[in-house]
């Protein structure tokens, strides 16, 4: 029995430790764990270079190695006889690498003590089976116990069909979310988008998760969402877990301590697959959709160009919706008689809430809660305060947009998702202030409760 | 030489691999099932599935250069026993059933990790050679800055 190169794709996603071996030009032999084989082409692979070892050593003296790596759906074992070629520092195997390095790392919040040297090249000489690691089943045995291939095209036709539907970005955002569950399988999915602050991206939408998480931020370079926003390509991480495990031992050889604890986005407790796609129009970071899998491997190499495809889809549909909404806006502000909506909405006896902004600090809290700052935190401050002072409770996008005060920028303001997070906020933190869309481009203040509001430096 | 720390990690939960070379110095190697240092130290027993055994020996045999590289899953704790092949024989009814609980403790640390049993489920571990050998260098292999460094 022997195999090509391309069919042991499955044991290059780093699910199963690999092991290498080499020897020194004096015959002393080394056996080494591996943290990642990567296929090149179909007569080469890359071994990740991060410290310099005696294995680097022996492969400066003695070309010649043999790496013993397990399929992670048979169990059979391949002993793959390599010839060193060359070292990559830079190009597409290197940052391919490199990235997925970089994002495990920061995921554990270790990013920049987990980094990539280079990329070694070698020649694969032979591929045999190990005798004593023999399959337990069949690839197709193993494989008809696994979710179905993910990106087919009958499933991207049902999710463009859902995201046609969409007549708002908060329904669009929705329907892609719902749409990868019900088409692909995807129960926990989230998309971010930049925030005002530079270098932030911020949590608009997430589904599958016990917390909303509207409204959570990482930064750029953090975490798979934040390195898929600075490298504005897409990660695909399998075998997350043996990754991250990985990433703390070197991390506690190198410091004795443990690490931060990671920032508090929503996600999995123990995931095994993690997915992020830069959703990117004419080179514009518009969003992040990440998703995760409890599932090794879940996400699978044919994958990779469907998964690009797919992003460029979204973000084109998330733009045009938010540009489509600033288009059809109403020009003029309503009319005053619109006051006694908020009055009649809120019941007689419900507990009255009290509304704090910070005014140095640009967030809101409610009854002592954190509940969202920035831009959506000066946009709810300026609703509530203009309903106290006018008994007003119509509004429009566009004279939000004309407000000096909030300082939105005249060109690509995001608005619409501003608008959006702080309506997930408030549906989390304080369900008493609804913002009902009443039109196009016009919402409603809906107050359940009396608000006391109190403004800090 | 092995203090009883590193003795307590070496046959407890970790994944064995035994490395070897031939006279043209191309490096070779197996998975191996289970060790047992020796009382003193001096002295580490590997045990390989006779399958794999058989691919190793000739090296051991002609040249006597052996490495031995042992890693935790669940905390990627590992190290290096570099030695000299001192006899070869078959591993004895009497061995099995620690050579098996060891190859168990290591299955039940994969799982924590979320490798299925389903995987290797038909890697074979028995009838095994054991492999005696001197010990002369030991290196961790933890990753980090300090891997590939001497162990006390």
């Amino acid at each position: 029995m022997s195999a090509t190169l391309e069919s042991l794709a499955t044991c290059f996603q780093g699910l199963l430790p690999a092991q290498l071996f080499t020897c020194s030009a004096d015959g002393t032999p080394n056996a080494a764990y591996l943290s990642h084989v990567e296929y090149v082409d179909s007569h080469h692979v890359a071994l990740s270079y991060q410290f310099f070892n005696k294995s680097k050593r022996n492969i400066s003296e003695n070309p010649r190695a043999l790496v013993l790596v397990p399929d992670p759906d048979t169990g059979q074992g391949w002993r793959l006889r390599l010839r060193f070629c060359r070292s990559e520092t830079e190009g597409p195997l290197f940052e391919r690498m490199a990235l997925r390095i970089e994002a495990i790392a920061s995921y554990c919040g270790l990013k920049g003590i987990f980094k990539l040297r280079a990329a070694d090249v070698y020649e694969v000489l032979g591929v045999e089976p190990a005798t004593e690691e023999k399959a337990a089943c069949t690839v197709a045995e193993r494989r008809g116990a696994l979710p179905d291939p993910v990106f087919t095209l009958r499933a991207l036709q049902h999710l463009s069909e859902r995201i046609h539907r969409a007549d708002s970005l908060e329904a669009l955002v929705d329907s892609i979310l719902g749409g990868l569950e019900e088409s692909f399988g995807f129960r926990q999915s989230m998309i971010l988008v930049p925030a005002e602050e530079p270098g932030v991206l911020v949590t608009i939408a997430t589904r599958g998760y016990p917390e909303d998480g509207a409204g959570a931020e990482v930064r750029i370079g953090e975490g798979i969402a934040g390195v898929v926003a600075e490298a504005r390509k897409p990660i695909r991480i399998s075998g997350l877990m043996r990754g991250m495990l990985y990433a703390l031992a070197m991390h506690r050889q190198a410091t004795g301590e443990r690490p931060r604890p990671r920032i508090a986005l929503p996600g999995l407790p123990s995931p095994e697959s993690q997915l992020g796609v830069p959703l990117l129009v004419r080179g514009e970071l518009v969003g992040v959709l990440c998703l995760e899998s409890e599932t090794p491997y879940r996400f699978h190499e044919e994958d990779k160009k469907s998964i690009e495809l797919l992003g460029s889809y979204l973000a084109i549909a998330i733009q045009n919706m938010q540009l489509q909404e600033r288009a059809q806006e109403p020009l003029e502000t309503p009319p005053e008689a619109a006051a006694a909506r908020a009055a009649q909405a809120a019941p007689a006896g419900a507990a009255p809430r009290e509304v704090t902004w910070y005014a140095a600090d640009e967030c809101i809290l409610v009854d002592g809660e954190y509940l969202i700052r920035s831009l959506p935190a000066k946009i709810l401050w300026r609703l509530l305060t203009t309903h106290e002072k006018t008994g007003r409770a119509e509004f429009t996008n566009r004279e939000l947009r004309l407000d000096k005060s909030l300082n939105l920028p005249e060109w690509k303001d995001n608005l619409e998702s501003r608008l959006l997070l702080l309506r997930r906020r408030l549906e989390q933190k304080c369900p008493e202030i609804r913002l009902v869309p009443v039109c196009r481009g016009r919402f409603a203040l809906e107050l359940a409760c009396e608000l006391r509001l109190e403004m800090r430096p | 030489m092995i203090d009883a720390e590193l003795r307590a990690f070496l046959e407890d939960a970790v994944g064995i691999h035994l490395g070897t070379r031939n006279q043209e110095l191309e490096p070779n190697g197996v998975r191996a099932v289970a060790a047992a240092v020796e009382e003193g130290g001096s002295h580490l027993v590997v045990y390989v599935a006779r399958v794999a055994a058989e691919r190793v020996l000739h090296d051991l045999e002609a040249n006597g250069q052996v490495a031995v590289s042992f890693g935790r899953p669940v905390d990627e704790r590992a190290c290096q026993v570099k030695g000299v092949f001192e006899g070869a024989r078959d591993a004895r009814e009497d061995e099995k059933a620690r050579v098996m609980a060891q190859w168990d403790s290591f299955r039940d640390n994969l799982e924590q990790i979320g490798i299925v049993r389903l995987t290797y489920g038909a890697w074979v571990t028995w009838p095994c050679v054991a492999i005696r050998l001197k010990v002369t260098a030991l290196f961790n292999q933890t990753p980090g800055p300090g891997t590939g460094g001497p162990l006390p």
